[in-house]
Parts: structure tokens; C-alpha cells; sequence
């Protein structure tokens, strides 16, 4: 156990004995063996044919059997400005032109300083995410030190990179704040690592875009970045039918992140439209 | 969204019967798949005093097939020398679409009206090829029609008067929206007595 090592703990029989009170067998280990970083290839259990990321595809846009149902209708955002990084996200989940829920936590809460936004599949972002919030905690008892932005999201692409072309979608922002200063980077199921100031995922994409570029500015003052993040989820929410409901904020500090509200963007709406900045 | 034509720009409508007065109510989208692009895109067209058309579904077909209707309605007014009734006119629309049988519109129509002397209402649902149905308490056409159906039957009751019958058809309208990305943003609903005929705009959900 990487924990007993690191405290120079020596055990004994007895020890492990108590330890493993769920095993009644010896073999047990290779009747079902533990998940570890090397062996979660034995746990997902490949499909039997040749090209899984085609047969996803069928059932994925099939409109009568049940559909697979990705949520690339979505509005996500994560830009640093001068004091961390703001992450915002929108709340709805459509499968086809139905809303199948308005409350979905699209932000992931990996551990607390760093976080991950699900765009895409939501279980392969909250399975993998949950994969790499393991490894961090791992990489944190081994060397005594948080991990960095850049080896966490590093970790997560070549996860994702092992089933590349079978199907899995994520378009995910990994969000923290190491030795380096905020850190973002962009993650996606191709095997995309980039790193920027300022990035936006899903349909809603475009339209939080141009709220972003509009105001950007790096020297922002924290009420100012928190309000333009939710002025481009709420006009993505406005625009994109495949976004809305509720608008999620997070700031990523030196301390940590810190979820800063979680509020309906239909509210907002009716406020930018009193003082003209949208108009409807 | 698809690649069903019937979504793609999206919209819905709903009718309901009251005592001596009927509701029509429709949403204000107007966008193309998940963009929207304008929000005061009204589906309900008048064409006499007591009688009222939406259309849903491609929004050009909405446009043309007002405007075609509109046209016979003009030049049976202009030949009669008399204002329409709503099953002339609902005649009038099974005619101009089952024209189209073999290359039809895209789009589902309601047909409402009052006959001011009478009380007597009328509500009629038609598909996109000209089959009406019968005088009904309730109809939906639409996007979001099969959510607001269920919220329809639950609010309908017979004999509503025109506040509660307004009640009733905002009510199904808005919460069935809400469960559609491709409608919604607005409604506008138009309640029709013997006497009058009073028009309200509903603040909805904008996203």
C-alpha cells in the first residue's frame, strides 16, 4: 500500500488478514481482482466487434430503439484571468428535441483544487474523471506534493487516448491551480491536450464565445469575471435550444475552488433584458 | 435535433374549449435546429372576426399556406358578400392541403372559432394533407404537443369560463414547453367570446 510505505509502515500477517476480511479465498485475486492503474482494461469489458465507435454512432442517432444520449448540446466555459479561473456551465441534458433533465452537474469536483466539466458522453467524463481523481490522490501521497494541471490532464488524454476510435465522448476542461498558477487545459476524446486562457464546449459554444471575446480582459477584477461567465452561459442559454435552466459558476483559487452560485439563467434573462443588454 | 423536417424549425399550438368562448394559444420561437433567431415568430393567423389559424412546422409552409389561405378567404368574402364561418373555412383548408397530397406542406393546423349569434365553438386539429378532425375539447399540434396534451387533459374541465379557460390553456402551454428545446421562448394566447376577442402575451422561459 502506497500510504503504509510512505509512513514506513511495516505490516504483518495479521494485518493484512484484517485488511482483506472480504476475501474467503485465496484465489480470490484472480477470481476478481482489484482495480488498479494497470489492469482497468480488464474491468470495461470491450464490445465483440470490430468497430465500436461506428455501432455507437447507429444507436447513439437511432430515434426508435433506446438512445445512447450525449450531451453535446451543452454550454461550458473556463477562462484564468488575473486572480484563478472562472469555470460556468449550463444544466440541461436534451435527447433529441426532448429535455430529458434540467438539472444535470456538469461541473466534475475531481478533488478540491482541481475540477473537470463534462461535455459529451456524462459517464465517460464522471468515470474517467473519477479514474483520474485517484491518480492524483495517489501521485499526492507517493511525492508529497499536489500534482500540477498539466500532469493531471496529461494523465487524463492518454487514458482516453488507450480507446481512442471506440466511441467515447468527452470534451472536458480540466481546471486547477499549481506551483505554475492557474492552470486550464482542454481535453477531448481524440486525444486533444491544448492548454489557453480562455476556452468554451458544446452547441452553446458560439454564442458564449462571442460574450467572452467581447470583454475578456486578463487584468479583470473577480466580479467582473464571475459576470461576464454568467452573461455567456445566460446568452448561450438564451440562443442555443440544446442549453439553459441553471447556470453553475465556480472560481478556482490558490486555496482551491469555490462554487460561487447555482441560478436560474430564465432569472437573468428578465434582469439583462430590464437594463438593455439583451434584448427579447 | 435530427434531420426530421417537422423539427426543424421548431413551434407549437394548442386550443382549448370553454362555455360560449375558445382559447388558442402558441409560442413565439422562430429558429433553425438549435439556433434561434428570433423570437416573435407568432403562429396564429385571424381570418374574420371569430375565426383563427396556427400553423405549425416549417416555417415557410407556415408563411405560404397563411398567405394562400388568406387569398381564398379574401375572394370568398369579395364573391359571397359574406363573412366567414369556421367550417367554411376549415372546408376551405382541407381543400388547399390535400391539393398537395403527393409533395405536402410541412406543417399541422388548428382551426378555432365562435359563432356570435349562438355561442356555439369550434376547435378543429388537421394533419398535413388535410384530414380534420371533429369538433374537439382539446387540441395540440407541434414540437412539444405530447407533453402539452397531458397537461391539456389534466387542466380542461367543461363549461370553463374565459378566465379560467385562459388559465387552463397558458398553463398547459408554458410547462409543456418547457420540456422542448425546440419551442417556447414567449407565448401569445387569443380568447375569443361572443363579444370580444382579447389577445395577451405570456412571459415564458427565454432559454
Amino acid at each position: 500500500m502506497a500510504l503504509a510505505s510512505v509512513l514506513g509502515f511495516k505490516s504483518n500477517e495479521t494485518f493484512n488478514r484484517s485488511l482483506q476480511c472480504e476475501k474467503t479465498d485465496a484465489n480470490i485475486d484472480e477470481i476478481c481482482p482489484k482495480l488498479n492503474i494497470e489492469n482497468i482494461a480488464q474491468f470495461i469489458t470491450l464490445p465483440p466487434y470490430a468497430d465500436p465507435a461506428k455501432y455507437l454512432k447507429m444507436v447513439n442517432e437511432s430515434v426508435d430503439r433506446v438512445r445512447i444520449q450525449f450531451l453535446k448540446g451543452t454550454t461550458t466555459l473556463a477562462f484564468k484571468f488575473r486572480n484563478g479561473v472562472i469555470v460556468a456551465v449550463d444544466s440541461r441534458a436534451t435527447a433529441g428535441g426532448f429535455i430529458a433533465s434540467g438539472e444535470v452537474k456538469k461541473v466534475i469536483e475531481i478533488n478540491p483544487y482541481l475540477l473537470g466539466t463534462m461535455a459529451g458522453g456524462a459517464a465517460d467524463c464522471a468515470f474517467w474523471e473519477r479514474v483520474l481523481a485517484r491518480h492524483c490522490r495517489i501521485y499526492e501521497l507517493r511525492n508529497k506534493e499536489k500534482i500540477s494541471v498539466a500532469a493531471a490532464s496529461k494523465i487524463l488524454v492518454n487514458m482516453i487516448f488507450e480507446y481512442r476510435g471506440m466511441g467515447l465522448s468527452m470534451g472536458t476542461m480540466i481546471v486547477g491551480w499549481d506551483k505554475r498558477g492557474p492552470g486550464l487545459y482542454m481535453v477531448s476524446d481524440d486525444g486533444e491536450r491544448i492548454t489557453d486562457n480562455m476556452f468554451s464546449v458544446g452547441s452553446g459554444s458560439i454564442y458564449a464565445y462571442s460574450i467572452l471575446d467581447a470583454s475578456y480582459k486578463y487584468e479583470m477584477s473577480t466580479n467582473d469575471a464571475i459576470d461576464l461567465a454568467r452573461r455567456a452561459i445566460v446568452h448561450a442559454a438564451h440562443r442555443d435550444a440544446a442549453s439553459g435552466n441553471i447556470v453553475r459558476i465556480y472560481h478556482m483559487k490558490e486555496t482551491g475552488w469555490e462554487k460561487i452560485e447555482e441560478k436560474d439563467t430564465n432569472d437573468y434573462m428578465y434582469q439583462y433584458r430590464e437594463d438593455k443588454t439583451m434584448n427579447f | 435535433m435530427g434531420d426530421d423536417i417537422m423539427n426543424y424549425n421548431g413551434g407549437v399550438a394548442v386550443a382549448m374549449k370553454g362555455k360560449e368562448c375558445v382559447a388558442i394559444a402558441c409560442d413565439k420561437r422562430y429558429g433553425v435546429q438549435n439556433k434561434t433567431i428570433a423570437t416573435n415568430f407568432t403562429k396564429i393567423y385571424q381570418y374574420g372576426d371569430y375565426c383563427f389559424v396556427a400553423f405549425c412546422g416549417l416555417a415557410t409552409d407556415v408563411q405560404t399556406v397563411a398567405q394562400r389561405l388568406k387569398f381564398r378567404t379574401n375572394l370568398y368574402e369579395l364573391r359571397e358578400q359574406r363573412k366567414l364561418k369556421p367550417n367554411v373555412l376549415y372546408n376551405m383548408l382541407t381543400n388547399l392541403l390535400y391539393e398537395r397530397r403527393f409533395g405536402p406542406y410541412f406543417i399541422f393546423t388548428l382551426v378555432i372559432g365562435l359563432d356570435p349569434k349562438t355561442g356555439e365553438t369550434f376547435v378543429y386539429d388537421s394533419d398535413n394533407i388535410g384530414a380534420v378532425s371533429d369538433n374537439v375539447n382539446l387540441a395540440t399540434v407541434g414540437t412539444a404537443s405530447d407533453y402539452i396534451f397531458g397537461l391539456g387533459e389534466l387542466f380542461f374541465k367543461p363549461n370553463m369560463n374565459p378566465d379560467e379557460l385562459f388559465e387552463a390553456t397558458s398553463q398547459s402551454l408554458l410547462n409543456g414547453v418547457d420540456r422542448d428545446s425546440a419551442s417556447g421562448w414567449g407565448a401569445v394566447v387569443y380568447v375569443v367570446e361572443k363579444d370580444k376577442v382579447t389577445v395577451r402575451e405570456l412571459k415564458g422561459r427565454q432559454d
